[in-house]
């Protein structure tokens, strides 16, 4: 990889894993760390690209994961983050004002353990494929699907139905 | 969620989480990753510029016709066969004598 193609890399695809760190991390800052850590690795492991792991998006996801993973796992234990956590962070009116819900929203997602959450990030926010997903993450189509239904069962639904619920009471 | 699975279908789902929005990628980014920004002098000492080998490869064929007619035009031309008259001097006293022939006599 030449320098003007890494320029290019960095280029095209720095603020979707910035948005993925930090919605991985909960924290801008921690944000920054990662995504500069995930170019450097790719910098120093320019063979990485060689090997057939589709594309250099699904190869920088996988790279910006990984670290994001060692720093969770170096933050706090997650078997901690259970059904009750979800609860809390669900327990505050969602039909507030933006910010607000928004909050919420974030608290919501950052209570999902974290093979759950990078799922539901890069399939509603950054847009990809389960199959992408499913190379980005190294992990079977089935296993990625299944994490998807999981996600709706745990978390999204319960945000519907308070979202509907405060539109009922404000009606 | 957002493509081909089973959260497709509900895009009220999708609007509600997309509410939690995040900005892009910030300069100091940038500089972490990529070092500070070169100023455009510094280009001029240090900088380096790229080229396919087809356009090197022509650049360097024009530039050796170029030389090579220039040095044809500077080639100094053959000396010239016709006569110097650069020290010629005219006589300055010119002792004419007019010889008679034969037949003037008669």
């Amino acid at each position: 990889m030449t320098d003007p193609e890494f320029r290019e890399a960095y280029g095209q695809h720095k603020d979707m894993l910035y948005r993925f760190a930090w919605r991985m991390t909960g924290s801008a800052a921690t944000a920054e760390d990662l995504v500069q850590d995930c170019f450097v690795i790719l910098l120093r492991n320019k063979a990485i690209l060689n090997r057939d792991r589709g594309t250099l998006r699904s190869l920088l996801i996988g790279i910006t994961r990984n670290v994001a993973r060692k720093h969770l796992r170096s933050e706090r234990s997650h078997d901690e983050l259970d059904e009750l956590n979800i609860a809390s962070a669900t327990s505050r009116p969602i039909d507030t004002d933006d910010r607000e819900r928004s909050e919420t929203i974030a608290r919501v997602v950052a209570a999902l353990p974290p093979l759950q959450r990078e799922v539901l990030i890069l399939a509603e926010y950054e847009e990809l494929s389960l199959e992408e997903i499913a190379r980005a993450v190294g992990a079977e189509l089935a296993a990625v699907k299944s994490r998807a239904r999981e996600n709706l069962r745990r978390v999204l639904a319960p945000l519907l139905e308070m979202k509907g619920a405060a539109h009922g009471n404000r009606e | 969620m957002g493509t081909g699975n089973d959260m497709e279908n509900d895009p009220k789902l999708s609007e509600l989480l997309k509410e939690w929005r995040i900005p892009g990628a910030p300069p100091s980014l940038d500089t972490r990753v990529l070092g500070a920004p070169r100023k455009w002098w510094s280009f001029l000492l240090t900088g380096s510029i790229r080229l396919p080998v087809p356009v090197v490869v022509a650049i360097a064929a024009v530039l050796l016709v170029m030389a090579f007619a220039l040095a044809r035009q500077r080639t100094p031309p053959p000396p010239a066969s016709s006569v110097n008259l650069a020290d010629f001097q005219p006589v300055l006293d010119p002792n004419i004598h007019i010889i008679r022939g034969n037949h003037d006599a008669q």
